[in-house]
């Protein structure tokens, strides 16, 4: 038999309380020690980079020994780089192609493929998505074999057609940023379809129903609907597109190197370039801070534009 | 039975102490982090070599030099080896030795790798710099094909020593050449060029090739580049100056763009892709100049059926001179300096790569030339033949173009003229750019971004 003495009287009550204030320490500094990991991630991989980079763009460094601080020598230089500026025409290509091509082709197939009646719809949906699992890679060698000039399935193609197939897809400056362009489509539509696919499940079918009692014809649902309905993510996939497109460099590097003559260069691919192919980081750091600046105020732009992030009224 | 309360729970930790335990953990990380590598040099004993190569015909070949390295040195000598792709070993060397330690002993510099060691003093401050040992050992200086130190040199100093004398010779099919009444010992370039023209038009094949693969400036330039050397010409001089700008190349350049024209020389879009083995297969390239290192890697692995049906020859001279051979490609291999390895890892490139008998298994076991002028006598040399070949006994070849092979300097702005010289290559072989627009443009870009 066990006997337990209780202690006097209030004792209970006061070790309550006691025990409520020392659990209080450990309720005021939880939540820092939950929320620590990313800000001390964020603080590492974000702030510290940037910072060097920042303090980088003003030394110039071969990547060993003392940096030898220059000021702002590397923006100087950069403002009158041609190839600086060839790579910063290429990438306004590149991002007015992702942004006027790819996303309105993307919502298209998305409205396709939400057509009612559809039939093996996921096969449609698996066909279009499977571009972006590819290994690019793999894709930079299948295009290299479609386009190449002699003994490619482009030109094979062309041949056989009209009799005609010398076209040099990627070694003709035009074209080559022609080839990427194509490349950009086959690869992202079919992500960005899902987005849209996703947000034209949401949209009420009320609505619809609505608007078909009103006599709207397809086109006018599409515009008066849909559309609108769509708004936050065309929002988000504009934004992300611009600001993925801004910073391309698998495409053009695996595909054409940038060339022929800097035609495909972006301006990852020059910083790249600098950094590790000429040992110059300062100048590529600078290009970086450049491309920095130029995506987030272009891309605070957007968002301004577009309404992101406001109470929809 | 008294049952005392339980007891308090332990008291948390106050929020300075848990910043000081952070503080202290953290700063505990950076220093272990922090702390290099032992410098105290090794003079004897086991040693465990760390190697960085691209290539792993480097790795066998140090791999089963460790017993004749042992055999000579007071080292036992053990071998780690770490692949990497050729750009990203200078790459991850720089990362290492800016973290102050985890960098190799022995590194394979692929050549278009090399010159980013010569930014700055990165090859002073990384690279054992071989020049004193190769004057200390009798009758190696003269030996070593200054063609072969040159690129790998900065100011006069060596900082690697060579895998290859990769000399250009001419690739050529025997078979076709007989079926289309083609001489072998046509002297110069410009009868080639002639007999090319009449080829094409006849028979729809090609004499000779260049790369206009965009994607990779380096292989448009290497087939220019050949041709310039063996002409005469060079990209850099020993100081690093541009000397693009020539006579030579200009008629190098004419030779080929009107080559094209022609159809004695055919664009291919890579030298190594399926674009030219099917031009292979197809009959529609029957010969090429190229490095001898081209057979194993171009025309062996391309077209394996046609053993057997080609030969190689000394290039066709220019007219207007130049010689019969230039050198393409190579790997030197470099050791890091203060270290405590670096004495052991000189030694051991000593003892395995430069020794005569070294430099001979070298060849048997990678295909690669020796860089030792003394060793093209070696009668175990001299009586290869090669089956791919037809039987021939390359080395008689080999030894007769020697005196003829190049010396040519890089710069660390070579990646520079890469990328400029290839556009306005494309674009002379398209008629774009007349010859002397094309080679005048490249030196107006080079100017405007090297040094940058």
């Amino acid at each position: 038999m066990t006997t337990t003495v209780a202690g006097p009287p209030g004792a209970a009550r006061a070790h309550s309380a006691r025990g409520r204030e020392e659990h209080r320490p450990r309720r005021a500094w939880a939540p820092y020690l939950f929320v620590s990991p990313f800000y001390l991630l964020y603080v590492l991989f974000m702030l510290v980079p940037v910072g060097v980079s920042l303090w980088l763009s003003l030394t110039e460094w071969v990547g060993l020994g003392t940096p030898h601080w220059v000021r702002l020598r590397n923006y100087r230089l950069l403002a009158t780089d041609i190839s600086f500026h060839r790579a910063l025409g290429n990438t306004a290509v590149f991002v007015l192609v992702a942004v006027c091509l790819v996303v309105p082709l993307a919502l298209l197939i998305a409205q396709a493929l939400n057509t009612r009646g559809l039939r093996v719809r996921d096969l449609w949906r698996t066909a279009y998505f499977v571009p972006i699992v590819v290994s690019p890679i793999l894709v930079a060698l299948i295009f290299g074999l479609i386009f190449d000039r002699q003994f490619g399935l482009a030109n094979a193609v062309l041949r056989s057609l009209f009799g005609t197939g010398g076209v040099d897809w990627l070694g003709d400056p035009n074209l080559a940023r022609i080839s990427i362009a194509l490349v950009m489509l086959w690869r992202w539509t079919g992500y960005l379809t899902v987005f849209f696919l996703a947000g034209l499940q949401n949209v009420p079918r009320e609505l619809y129903e609505a608007a078909a009692l009103d006599g709207a014809g397809r086109l006018r649902t599409f515009t008066t609907v849909t559309l609108p309905a769509l708004k936050p993510v065309t929002a988000f996939v504009v934004v992300t597109s611009f600001v993925g497109a801004a910073q391309i460099f698998e495409e053009p590097y695996l595909l054409t190197g940038g060339g022929p003559a800097e035609s495909t260069l972006s301006v990852t691919m020059f910083i790249y370039r600098a950094a590790f192919q000429r040992q110059q980081f300062g100048y590529a750091a600078a290009a970086a801070v450049v491309l920095f600046v130029l995506v987030f105020g272009l891309s605070r732009l957007v968002n301004r534009l577009l309404g992101i992030g406001r109470a929809a009224s | 039975m008294y049952t005392p309360p339980p007891p308090p729970p332990p008291s948390p930790p106050t929020r300075r102490a848990l910043l000081r335990g952070t503080l202290g953990l953290g700063t505990t990380a950076a220093l272990a982090a922090c702390g290099g590598d032992s410098t105290t040099p090794r003079t004897s004993g086991d040693v465990t070599l760390s190697l960085w190569t691209h290539d792993p015909g480097y790795e066998a070949f140090f791999a089963k030099g460790v017993p004749e390295a042992d055999r000579a040195t007071d080292f036992r000598y053990h071998l780690k080896v770490t692949r990497a792709g050729a750009p990203d070993i200078v790459t991850k060397l720089l990362a290492q030795a800016v973290a102050g330690r985890g960098t190799p002993d022995l590194v394979g510099f692929e050549i278009a790798s090399f010159p980013r060691m010569l930014r700055g003093d990165i090859a002073e401050r990384l690279l054992y710099d071989f020049t004193p040992d190769i004057e200390a050992v009798p009758g190696l200086k003269d030996d070593l094909l200054p063609a072969r130190t040159a690129p790998f040199s900065k100011d006069g100093r060596v900082y690697a020593f060579d895998s290859d004398t990769p000399m250009v010779v001419y690739f050529y099919r025997h078979d076709l050449f007989e079926k289309y009444g083609l001489p072998e010992d046509v002297a110069t370039w410009e009868e080639f060029a002639e007999a090319g023209a009449r080829t094409h038009r006849d028979h729809g094949a090609s004499m000779c090739v260049v790369s206009t693969v965009g994607s990779d400036p380096a292989q448009v330039v290497q087939s220019f580049q050949m041709l310039l050397y063996q002409r005469g010409g060079t990209f850099f001089d020993a100081a690093g100056n541009l000397l693009l700008d020539s006579p030579e190349a200009e008629e190098v350049l004419r030779f080929l763009c009107d080559g094209l024209r022609s159809g004695f020389v055919v664009e291919v879009s890579d030298y190594y892709g399926a674009g030219m083995q099917t031009a292979l297969k197809r009959g529609r390239v029957i010969g090429l100049p190229m490095a001898i290192w081209y057979k194993n890697y171009g025309l062996v692995t391309n077209v394996p059926e046609q053993k057997g049906k080609w030969r190689v020859r000394a290039l066709p001279r220019f007219g207007n001179g130049g010689g019969v051979t230039a050198a393409l490609g190579g790997t030197g291999f470099g050791v890091v300096k203060d270290q405590a390895n670096t004495r052991a890892a000189r030694e051991f490139l000593f003892r395995t790569w430069l020794t005569h008998d070294g430099q001979v298994r070298r060849f048997t076991e990678t295909g690669y030339l020796p860089t030792r002028r003394s060793v093209f006598d070696d009668p175990r040399l001299g009586a290869y033949t090669d089956d791919f070949c037809g039987g021939q006994r390359l080395f008689r070849l080999y030894r007769s173009l020697l005196p003829d092979v190049p010396p040519f300097h890089q710069s660390p702005d070579q990646s520079i003229l890469y990328d400029v010289l290839g556009g306005n290559l494309l674009r002379a072989y398209k008629g774009d750019l007349s010859p002397r627009q094309a080679l005048r443009r490249t030196v107006a870009d080079f100017r405007d971004q090297a040094g940058r």
